[in-house]
């Protein structure tokens, strides 16, 4: 296990974090075991593998946050006070988080030197103790320059920035502390294309200038193109340490699955029905529209598009979770017009929304409240819920659903991310819709969960649910659907049947030039990240 | 939904495949800390001084307890539901006082002054409902403003001077003992059942808890959590004012001074001392009553030792702070094992 690339370069001083007999365990689980790791100087290490796998637990290892059971590490040969961040900080690991702990509130430039003052403090009078706000400025735009982001006003609250930048700011406060080792966590999946590129820019650079930096990636095609190492974890051991050459993607997503189904031939069932579940005509709202789109009973039907295309608003609208201007829908052969998503569930739609823990999740109550949350009504009995019938009904939708647990009792936010978004799918078939709207139904979810997740929407199409389903994974799509409506600028643009399907087709169409996107609106606050503007 | 309940079914997976120990749910049980401390300070204040279970003592200790209990009720469900209501105290000193005042200077029977007294708190709740949830006010900032205006209505009302010659309903409601046991024990005790009730036991309750631990994920699952939220806000007025007849009953005067001022911090106290966590969606009633237990216990003790009262709020801040640290502490381990 792990032969570590490094014993080529041996020399003490070219590894720059090394791990020894490290494991961290969580009650009777060992999320993480590495023997032996070694990370040279000079190289960009991508960290591959499932959710759950151990990724952030080494993360958290190396960067303060996660204390490990056993183990020592030595970073540029010094030993790491293990679980402590601050010591971790002052080693020289600085960690770009997936999730961006910047403070609202406070400008780009407070935020790039959050926990430590510009270098010119110490030179001046009282400068420890007075903020330096000409200081901080200027050396919060040299860290953006840095990093290539040019156009920020650093005195604006970041809160204020859409989700792309402040993905860049965090990134410029990881290198404001010139780190030896730079954690990058899939730093690009909020970031378009030419960002991401930067992104990749300055790991190269950093390695170049003797860094070392861990990569933690889902899309592999980056992967390929940005490590000089690629080190696989599957449920927390390490099981492969490949060189670039040896790293394609099939290699990688076999070590990663291990034994288990790699990519299971996908083409949805053949269950369409003719009649339409779901009929929308002219529907707009705030940033979409005009629709028009037909869901047949018993057909998943895909919706692609570009960030802030309008796809989550599209099932929002539907669903009665964001007003509506205009237009009519038609659910079940009758007219329908929710005011609150209440409405839509008694007429029989679902929503698996796109944020599992922002709109899904009662994060802090057991398994067994999150999956009965819709149907507590129809469990009852004048209102009364009894508490064996109650948790039956759970077990029910637990077992059907193959969501693994200890107990049904146990807080929601201890399952792996592909089980709580099975425990939200548990949640909407109990309640036995008629249209499901999906969006994202398998972000953050691992390979494995991701192909059961696959079979319970089959199913369910298979029992005459009409399925429309949000997604910015093409392949995702072009797998699971039998037809796939492209969106950009909050309209349709393209409607694409099964047998032309195509990446470059939907990539066409997405990009917005063609088809029928006459004068469309200029849609600025797209970017901010669908859905979350709709409150 | 199939209803069936075949036994076999809940045997063969409950979830709960890994039988736990009794010792080990009582551990993980929130409330576990608080109603262990009740059952210590009672036991050592009773060993310490004959006096303090002493029937005449435990009597007084249960109307102390069910007024402020009451409020404790109903600032937890609001507080249930992620908000907070700072005006229950000043609310039950005015509900003291409009109650005196209808029936004393408006002639009006007690029963009905009583009626009219809960449809004005009501109403009260209902605004503080309407401007959280429509309005998207802070909560903390709408019931500020009815917690000052409400001192400002008492003072308004009486000028300072109490009201006397209240009718005898109110002494027969608040100084009467069924069996030995006061009878506003008896209605705290009804209504802390009847809150049980509603939030263990009820689709709504857990709907409001739902609302609480994260109220967009509750919008999106088809939960219309403005009407819980509402509710909640109208339920805590109603208690006040509830409160309000007890306290009335009990001194026997419409008192100007100061009645229930500061009590919404009591009733906060005990509600977090209880395992109510501020941020929402997570405490029982079990606990909310044993917290206002152990304060009153706390409060009581002092003055049965002969402790100087000035001293009584250092104690109970301390009380305070040991409970949130022991909660945070149990709950770190719980989550450490898991």
């Amino acid at each position: 296990m792990g032969t570590p690339v490094s014993e080529r370069t041996s020399a003490p001083t070219d590894i720059a974090v090394s791990l020894r007999d490290v494991s961290k365990v969580y009650g009777p689980v060992k999320v993480l075991d590495i023997p032996r790791l070694d990370l040279a100087r000079g190289q960009i290490v991508a960290v591959v593998g499932e959710n759950g796998a151990g990724k952030s637990t080494l993360m958290g290892v190396l960067s303060g946050t996660v204390t490990p059971t056993t183990g020592a590490i030595t970073i540029a040969g010094r030993q790491l006070h293990a679980g402590r961040p601050d010591h971790s900080r002052d080693m020289g690991v600085a960690m770009v988080a997936q999730e961006f702990p910047l403070v609202g509130q406070l400008s780009v430039a407070e935020n790039l030197l959050l926990g430590r003052r510009p270098q010119r403090a110490g030179t001046r009078p009282l400068g420890k103790v007075v903020v330096d706000r000409a200081g901080t400025r200027a050396e919060a735009r040299t860290l953006l320059a840095e990093v290539g982001v040019t156009g920020v006003d650093v005195d604006r609250p970041v809160g204020r920035f859409p989700v792309p930048v402040r993905q860049m700011i965090e990134i410029a406060k990881a290198w404001g502390h010139r780190p030896v080792v730079l954690i990058l966590d899939e730093p690009t999946s909020s970031l378009g294309p030419v960002e991401a590129e930067r992104v990749l820019d300055l790991a190269r650079t950093h390695a170049a200038a003797g860094g070392a930096v861990l990569f933690i990636g889902h899309r592999l095609d980056e992967v390929r193109s940005v490590a000089d190492r690629v080190v696989v974890l599957r449920s927390g051991r390490l099981v492969a340490d490949l060189t670039p050459a040896e790293a394609t993607e099939e290699r990688m997503i076999r070590e990663m699955v291990g034994s288990e189904l790699a990519r299971a031939d996908l083409a949805p069932p053949s269950s369409v029905e003719r009649t339409a579940t779901l009929s929308v005509r002219g529907l707009t709202a705030d940033g979409l529209g005009p629709v028009d789109l037909d869901v047949r009973a018993g057909e998943i039907v895909g919706v692609a598009g570009l960030m802030g295309s309008g796809r989550s608003r599209l099932l929002h609208t539907v669903m009665g979770a964001q007003p509506r201007t205009g237009g009519s829908v038609a659910f079940d052969g009758a007219d329908f017009h929710p005011r609150h998503p209440a409405d839509s569930v008694a007429a029989g739609i679902g929503l698996v929304p796109e944020d599992r823990k922002v709109q899904s999740l009662l994060p802090a109550h057991s398994v067994r409240w999150n999956v009965t949350l819709t149907t507590l009504r129809r469990i009852s009995r004048r209102g009364v819920l009894r508490p064996r019938h109650d948790k039956e009904h759970a077990a029910r939708i637990v077992k059907d659903l193959g969501v693994r647990l200890h107990s049904q009792e146990q807080p929601i936010s201890s399952l792996s991310g592909g089980n709580q978004q099975k425990a939200v799918f548990g949640r909407w078939l109990a309640a036995k819709p008629k249209l499901l709207l999906l969006d994202e139904p398998t972000r953050g979810v691992d390979v494995g969960a991701k192909a059961e997740i696959y079979h319970l929407i089959d199913t369910a199409a298979q029992d005459g649910l009409a399925v429309l389903v949000a997604s910015s994974e093409l392949e995702e799509l072009l797998w699971i659907c039998h037809r796939i409506v492209v969106m950009a600028r909050g309209r349709i643009v393209a409607d694409i049947p099964r047998e032309r399907f195509g990446k470059e087709v939907i990539m066409t169409a997405a990009a917005g030039s063609g088809a029928g996107a006459p004068s469309g609106r200029t849609e600025d606050a797209g970017t901010s990240g669908e859905g979350k503007a709709h409150a | 939904m199939k209803t069936s309940t075949a036994p076999a079914l809940a045997d063969l997976d409950d979830g709960t495949s890994p039988r736990t120990s009794l010792v080990r749910r009582l551990a993980e049980t929130p409330e576990v800390g608080v109603v262990a401390a009740c059952v210590v300070v009672f036991a050592a204040l009773a060993i310490d001084k004959s006096t303090f279970a002493s029937a005449v003592n435990l009597q007084g200790m249960g109307f102390d307890l069910a007024q402020y209990g009451l409020i404790a009720i109903g600032e937890s469900l609001v507080i249930l539901t992620g908000g907070i209501d700072l005006s229950v105290g000043a609310l039950l000193g005015t509900s003291v006082i409009l109650m005196s005042w209808f029936n004393v200077r408006a002639g009006l029977p007690p029963v009905l002054a009583v009626l009219v007294t809960l449809v004005i708190a009501g109403t009260v709740g209902l605004i503080h409902g309407l401007a959280v949830t429509r309005l998207k006010m802070p909560p903390f900032v709408v019931t500020l403003v009815t917690y000052t205006v409400a001192q400002g209505v008492t003072l308004a009302i009486t000028s300072g001077t109490s009201i006397t010659g209240i009718g005898g309903f109110f002494g027969d409601v608040g100084q009467t003992y069924v069996a030995q046991v006061p009878l506003p024990l008896i209605l705290f005790v009804i209504v802390a059942v009847v809150a049980w009730f509603f939030l263990e036991r009820t689709y709504a309750g857990r709907q409001v808890y739902a609302v609480g631990g994260n109220a967009e994920a509750a919008r999106l699952a088809g939960i219309r959590g403005d009407r819980r939220i509402i509710s909640m806000y109208v339920t805590s007025s109603l208690l006040s004012a509830f409160a309000g007849i007890m306290v009335l009953g009990r001194m026997g005067v419409g008192s100007a001074s100061g009645v229930g001022v500061g009590w919404e911090l009591s009733a906060i106290a005990a509600a977090v001392i209880g395992g109510v966590s501020l941020v929402g969606g997570q405490g029982r009633i079990v606990g909310i009553v044993a917290g206002t237990i152990l304060l009153e216990l706390i409060n009581n003790g002092l003055t049965t030792l002969q402790i100087n009262s000035n001293y009584t709020n250092i104690v109970l801040g301390c009380v305070l702070g040991v409970a949130i640290t022991a909660d945070r502490l149990r709950a770190r381990s719980v989550a450490r094992r898991s």
